[in-house]
């Protein structure tokens, strides 16, 4: 029974990684209509800046993660500037594949400069006491109090964000409807640019929570947390927000059961094969928007 | 108000708006009929600037719009009801309507207010998801939407296609409602009888280009129009 608690609660926290990743992936593919193959390594940029901010110009830790917010940020809507928006129009897989490309652009410019070896976390900031409940025998670390946390403030953040602002309205709009968008006035690049740079900022926090779990980070570091949240976003429905948090949670919990009782050898075999069932099922996800057909 | 000259438009290498030229004159009502296929929707959407013309031009209020993006044409005073609504299907009915007034977030409150009086049912279904609205209400709300940006002109594309005939004549006579409160409206319809009956001008599009120009009451009379789009 205790097992099972702490296995849960770590596959929440891992879920919460995983569903702040996925939201970058669902928000651009809701609004750009494209699987921006380049975002888990937002994650890698975000943990390198945390880095080089911490580690190698010795600022205090919450200045690491302002720094790689701001550069994550920022990087997103340079990215889609330079590298999706001359694509715009453009047959679907042009598109894909220069998100592969710049995915590779970036893990090679990370290991020009940081070079392949491993380099710690220097996160001594954010070292929290873990959370001993009773005598049950359980204990809750404190990143993983952290990262829930942070996740659950987020996503709350997000929420409003999309429901209550214009912007958030806005994006909404876009997403369902580029042409009737644009007749209402609304600028449909610069609404790219926000869901883009929202999107990288969500990165960079999760590489911040993935940097407290992980200790060790190198170029090739955003690629597998990547894919899984995309697998997480495609499970909970791409396009679909709270699709996104769902599939990232039930992503984690898959993952950490799946080692605690089975095998961490065939973790992501049984992720991915949950994955591939769920395709054959529900095509649309947990959560996805069935796609009228237009008559 | 409105001037297009020698609009030629093209989808890819289909040349679909061969040397279109009409004008909208302020406080006029202007339709634009002819059959499916004959360019009425890719003439507004040029207007609207959700397409480009290769050459030609369109003059609004005395300025060249036809390089400026459709965002900014909005913020000009021109509002487009596209053809078949396109209302945001799975935002409320006032969100719709505050996205229509996505330029003017000043006159929000007021803007509101007006609409639901000009459409009551809008005011009972305010909280509720577009999607879930019957057809005539979808087109109110576009209507609705429409006017939230203050329009000086509206392009009606289709307002009545689809709908009940009880529905036809009410989107008609709103229609005479959005003239008499001060807008000019260019309106395309296939429902060439009713169009005609209330335009002061219209302009009758075949394959792309412009075939007759009058009056709506001399269209309206004349023998072709009769045989080719009023049944008889």
């Amino acid at each position: 029974m205790t097992l099972l608690i702490q296995t849960l609660i770590q596959g929440i926290s891992l879920g919460s990684i995983y569903a702040l990743i996925a939201l970058g992936y669902t928000m651009v593919y809701g609004i750009a209509k494209m699987l921006n193959f380049a975002h888990g390594d937002i994650i890698m940029v975000g943990a390198y800046t945390i880095y080089s901010t911490i580690a190698l110009a010795h600022f205090p830790g919450w200045l690491g993660v302002l720094s790689a917010v701001v550069f994550c940020g920022v990087l997103g809507v340079v990215i889609e500037f330079l590298a999706y928006k001359p694509l715009r129009g453009a047959p679907s897989l042009n598109v894909l594949i220069t998100a592969i490309g710049v995915s590779y652009l970036l893990q090679n410019i990370a290991l020009l400069i940081f070079e392949g070896k491993q380099k710690a976390m220097p996160l001594g900031d954010f070292d929290f006491p873990d959370l001993k409940v009773g005598n049950t025998g359980i204990t809750v670390t404190g990143e993983v109090i952290f990262t829930i946390t942070l996740t659950v403030v987020l996503m709350i953040a997000l929420t409003l964000f999309i429901n209550k602002t214009k912007m958030g309205k806005a994006m909404r709009a876009v997403s369902e409807d580029k042409d009737a968008a644009r007749l209402m006035g609304i600028n449909v690049n610069r609404t790219i640019s926000v869901t883009f740079a929202i999107g990288s900022i969500l990165a960079a926090f999760a590489s911040l929570c993935y940097g407290m779990s992980y200790a060790y980070i190198k170029p090739t570091t955003g690629s597998m947390p990547g894919i899984k949240a995309f697998t997480a976003a495609v499970f909970g429905g791409i396009g679909s927000i709270p699709g996104a948090m769902l599939g990232g949670f039930v992503i984690g919990i898959l993952e950490k059961l799946s080692s605690a009782y089975i095998s961490t050898q065939f973790t992501d075999a049984i992720v991915f094969g949950v994955l591939i069932v769920m395709l054959v099922v529900r095509p649309t996800g947990l959560l996805g928007k069935k796609i009228r057909e237009k008559v | 108000m409105l001037k297009v000259e020698n609009l030629n438009v093209y989808y890819g290498n289909i040349h679909a708006i061969h040397d279109v030229s009409f004008e909208v004159k302020e406080g006029e009502i202007v339709s634009l009929i002819g059959a499916n296929g004959a360019g009425k929707t890719t003439t507004m959407h040029t207007v609207s600037g959700l397409l480009r013309s290769r050459t030609g031009s369109v003059t609004f209020m005395g300025k060249n719009i036809s390089h400026t993006e459709a965002h900014k044409i909005v913020n000009m005073g021109i509002a487009q009801v596209p053809e078949g609504r396109h209302v945001f299907l799975q935002m409320t009915v006032e969100e719709n309507l505050q996205m229509g007034a996505y330029t003017t977030p000043k006159t929000l409150k007021e803007d509101l207010e007006k609409v639901y009086a000009l459409f009551p049912r809008l005011l009972e279904r305010r909280k509720q998801v577009a999607g879930t609205l019957s057809g005539g209400e979808q087109q109110m709300l576009a209507m609705g939407r429409a006017m939230m940006s203050r329009p000086k002109l509206i392009l009606l594309d289709e307002p009545s296609m689809g709908l009940a005939p009880i529905l036809v004549d009410q989107v008609f006579s709103i229609i005479k409602e959005l003239h008499a409160a001060g807008i000019t409206v260019l309106l395309v319809e296939q429902n060439a009888g009713k169009a005609l009956a209330i335009s002061d001008r219209a302009y009758v599009l075949e394959t792309g280009r412009i075939v007759l120009a009058g009056t709506g009451a001399e269209l309206a009379a004349s023998p072709e129009i009769k045989k080719a789009y009023l049944g008889g």
